[in-house]
């Protein structure tokens, strides 16, 4: 190989595209995208707070305060915008301490990230007539992806 | 010219980490300037020794021609 990079995404994105991204982490990691958006939170559940860096929500009819809900077992997960326009994760549920909430809401945010990277660098690639040659999932959930250009 | 492969490994909190094999010199730059206009910001770049082997090979001729006699 000539040469190894390494690279921190920076996620600037419209609310659309960064809600495909919580979509794909939600199905990778057994979450449902809860239908009912506006139920309220349970104030007795413990919750965890993660904060999705380096990403910029751009401004593109957006509500303030919308956000994403996710739901798995006693667990509830939502994503959102918040005045500052970061990207904030919370983790909500029973049962479960506040460690392991934060711990889950850190797991969230990561892979949201990581399914924004590899849709778009996928499609900068492709555009640039790149070609996808193998794509596997591994078992440290990284994705690892073999491209010609 | 053989085009460039990318060996691309996104960690499950959003790193990337690409080996860039089969291009070398400026072809490897470019691809990796491309990498960080695409993802963000760039947090390593290490150059291996296929980077600074040449691109294209370079043949010589060489012809001698023997004279004879004063001239």
């Amino acid at each position: 190989m000539s040469a190894v990079v390494v690279l921190t995404p920076i996620v600037i994105a419209s609310w659309p595209a960064l809600t495909a991204a919580v979509a794909g982490a939600a199905a990778a990691m057994g979450f449902a995208v809860r239908a009912d958006q506006t139920r309220a939170a349970d104030k007795a559940a413990a919750s965890a707070e993660a904060e999705i860096e380096e990403a910029e929500v751009v401004a593109e009819a957006l509500q303030p305060g919308q956000a994403v809900a996710l739901q798995r077992d006693n667990v509830t997960i939502e994503i959102r915008q918040d005045a500052g326009g970061r990207c904030r994760v919370c983790a909500r549920g029973t049962g479960h301490s506040k460690r392991e909430l934060q711990a889950l809401a850190d797991d969230v945010a990561g892979r949201v990230v990581q399914q924004f990277v590899y849709h778009k660098l996928l499609t900068e690639l492709q555009n640039r007539n790149g070609e996808v040659l193998h794509q596997e999932r591994l078992a440290d959930d990284s994705v690892r992806v073999h491209v010609r250009l | 010219m053989d085009r460039p492969e990318l060996e691309i490994t996104i960690s499950k909190n959003g790193q990337v980490m690409v080996e860039i094999k089969g291009a070398k010199g400026p072809r490897c730059l470019k691809v990796a300037d491309l990498l960080q206009e695409i993802v963000g910001r760039e947090v390593q770049r290490r150059l291996t020794r296929e980077y600074y082997e040449p691109d294209r090979q370079v043949r010589i001729d060489t012809e001698v021609q023997q004279r004879h006699g004063p001239h």
